[in-house]
């Protein structure tokens, strides 16, 4: 997307389609009917691209913190927060107020120069990540040709960022919890991107607006041409989805912050606005991890049947998001914590293996020409060893009888 | 196009002695993981985009994690990093180093003779890039397919306790 | 001083604070510190002469770069393993301490 170029070609900009660009679109016109050099209209223009992002995913994220609480709450048969305005809209209001107002205490062991930074360090891959996902029609904030590459690089960072957290608070639990949130971060780490290869293979790129746009094909007629729509697709959907809760640390996967065990983790030491970083960089990793998720495998912007592309793509994109993201909170109001052992037993001897799968699975898809045929050859290739993981492995962990001691035996 | 260099490199180098210099090792970790990161950003700059991505996704996403990990493991102390500054210590690791750091500047002051070609074009092409990694250099990308798959076996093994005997995990 | 230059004497400092690091650290773990150091001062070098040097169609730099990021963090691994193994054995990290066979 070339941001200086407005052909003629293009539909009104007040349209809904672009309603996106706006803002941006707005300021390049206004500073070039001001004169300004080229390279001011550029930079102007990228500005209000990040901008826009930005100001979109906090008001997001705000709503998320509210709406996590109300439907948890409605799954454990409670209200959730419902006294800070009309059905609690305010709380995120509140929330904030109460964030910046509290003291910001560093413990006298920590190290305040590492303390500071690594909230900062939590939030920094977030917001970069957020701007190489493409949100609708040819809009993308930053348009790479290694888009996805760039994703995966800067998660890593969120590692780096964690175990600073943990280490510079200068107190066991955080240690703890960084220590977890470590080898939980990197066993993840690997289905993900290898769940990731396939959708790349068969894109032959690694750019994200290409990856969608290759996704814009219906089937039949009906059946969008969206990659969990394919045998590997689907394998590799819910490696990644499950890759993805665990690696923005939430329940089942949420040990390194397990309330009930280590307080909260690597956070335990934080206050004030630095938490309310944290809890920001953590809301905001899972916006763009699950934006990823879309555009990898539910098609992103594209819409689901031929006749529903009026709607706005952009539109699309954020059903799609909160749909995922119900997804998540769902799932962690349903499924206890996992054990660290189950954790990295499931990381490394089922995820792994069948994210490995996926890939020749991939290449005999796009090798057989796909549709029947191609569902046909790759199920038994997929479903087979699965099956041995979990069934013919697990059968040693199943056997085993639980032996209960009552209090008054 | 000098300018992000002559910004990159004097902060790799403080990066890289903070590494080397500093006493306490989780200090000197993240040091090497901040100089790790600058050279990626330097990579970046020059145009060798894939590079620098994956020498950031690799090195300061896994090695230095690594690193701070097993140093979160072993806990050294301080005090056994102060000792280290003894004097006699420093002065045989600077006479070994000073001539190599001789012999290095001297080849690099006689590079400017080489006979330049017209030098690659930025970025790194990456069709280009994944064609011949496994076309040309199929039998080396094999080669570290079985390095790696034999480190990662050989580092679960080692990480096993031999004093511990095999147990399955208590209840599933 | 040209590009090149500049890169290369970067390059060769850094190899010498990993080298010096090498040879002045008592903790095993740093002294892995200033191999990754090394690795990386060489890539440096293959990144530099790719860009600024003579042309080369082929990519060698970046390709010998790939292999050469791929190899350190196996040997990291490996080296890090072994360090961990050694300090399950004798509580420390020194290598002064790690002057026999026999344990």
């Amino acid at each position: 997307m070339s941001l200086l170029a407005m052909s003629s070609a293009e539909p009104s900009l007040w349209s809904p389609e672009w309603l996106p660009r706006l803002p941006q679109r707005l300021v390049e016109m206004l500073l070039r009917n001001c004169h300004a050099p080229d390279w001011l209209v550029s930079l102007a223009g990228y500005a209000v691209a990040a901008g826009t992002v930005v100001a979109v995913f906090l008001s997001a994220f705000a709503l998320l913190s509210l709406i996590e609480r109300k439907t948890l709450a409605r799954i454990q048969n409670r209200l959730g927060p419902n006294r800070a305005g009309w059905f609690g809209i305010l709380q995120p209001v509140a929330d904030g107020i109460k964030m910046l107002t509290k003291e910001d205490i560093v413990p006298a062991k920590a190290e305040w120069f590492l303390h500071l930074m690594a909230p900062i360090l939590i939030v920094v891959p977030s917001m970069l990540a957020l701007g190489v996902i493409p949100y609708g029609r040819e809009w993308v904030p930053v348009s790479l040709d290694l888009g996805l590459l760039f994703f995966f690089a800067v998660g890593t960072l969120t590692e780096v960022a964690v175990f600073m957290a943990g280490w510079a608070s200068g107190s066991k639990f955080p240690m703890l919890g960084a220590m977890r949130a470590i080898s939980q971060m990197v066993s993840y780490e690997l289905p993900l991107i290898l769940s990731a290869l396939g959708v790349i293979m068969v894109t032959g790129s690694l750019s994200l607006p290409d990856i969608v746009n290759k996704q814009g094909d219906f089937h039949l007629g009906f059946i969008p041409a969206w990659n969990v729509f394919t045998p590997w697709g689907l394998t590799a959907t819910l490696i990644f989805f499950i890759a993805s809760i665990a690696e923005a640390n939430r329940c089942p996967f949420d040990l390194p912050e397990g309330e009930s065990e280590i307080v909260a983790g690597h956070m335990t030491e934080y206050s004030g606005f630095k938490y309310a970083l944290f809890f920001m960089g953590e809301y905001l990793g899972l916006f763009a991890i699950s934006g990823l998720f879309i555009t990898l495998f539910l098609g992103g912007w594209q819409a689901p049947l031929p006749g529903l592309t009026i709607v706005p793509s952009w539109l699309w994109f954020f059903a799609k998001l909160a749909v995922v993201i119900f997804t998540h909170l769902w799932i962690r109001g349903t499924f206890p914590r996992v054990r660290m052992d189950q954790l990295m037993r499931f990381a490394w001897l089922c995820l792994i293996p069948m994210a490995l799968l996926t890939i020749p699975a991939a290449g005999i898809w796009v090798f057989t020409g796909g549709g029947l045929k191609g569902w046909l050859i790759i199920m038994p290739l997929l479903l087979v060893p699965w099956l041995i993981l979990t069934t013919v492995f697990n059968r040693r962990l199943a056997s085993q009888t639980r032996n209960y001691t009552f209090a008054d035996s | 196009m000098i300018l992000p260099l002559l910004i990159l490199s004097p902060l790799i180098l403080l990066a890289a002695l903070g590494a080397v210099w500093n006493a306490r090792p989780v200090h000197a970790a993240l040091m090497l993981a901040l100089a790790l990161a600058l050279t990626a950003g330097l990579y970046l700059c020059i145009g060798a985009d894939f590079i620098g991505l994956v020498q950031f996704m690799v090195y300061v996403g896994a090695v230095a994690v690594l690193i701070v990990f097993s140093l979160l493991i072993t806990r050294p102390g301080d005090e056994a990093e102060e000792l280290a500054r003894r004097p006699g210590s420093l002065v045989t690791g600077l006479a070994c180093v000073l001539p190599v750091a001789a012999v290095l500047m001297y080849a690099v002051s006689h590079t400017t003779d080489l006979p330049y070609g017209t030098a690659a074009s930025p970025p790194l092409p990456l069709q280009k890039l994944g064609e011949s990694l496994f076309t040309d250099y199929a039998p080396a990308v094999l080669a570290v397919g079985v390095l790696l798959t034999a480190v990662m076996v050989g580092a679960a093994l080692f990480a096993r306790d031999p004093d511990k005997k095999p147990t399955t995990p208590p209840e599933s | 001083m040209t590009p090149l230059a500049l890169l290369l004497t970067v390059s060769s400092l850094l190899f010498v604070c990993g080298l010096l690091a090498v040879l002045t650290r008592r903790n095993a773990i740093l002294v892995l510190v200033g191999i990754e150091l090394m690795l990386n001062a060489a890539n440096i070098n293959f990144i530099a002469f790719w860009r600024y040097g003579p042309a080369d169609p082929d990519m060698t730099g970046p390709m010998f770069v790939l292999f050469s990021i791929a190899i350190a963090a196996a040997e990291a691994a490996v080296g890090l393993a072994i360090v961990l193994l050694n300090f399950r054995h004798t509580r420390s990290t020194d290598l002064n301490r790690l002057n026999s066979l026999h344990g």
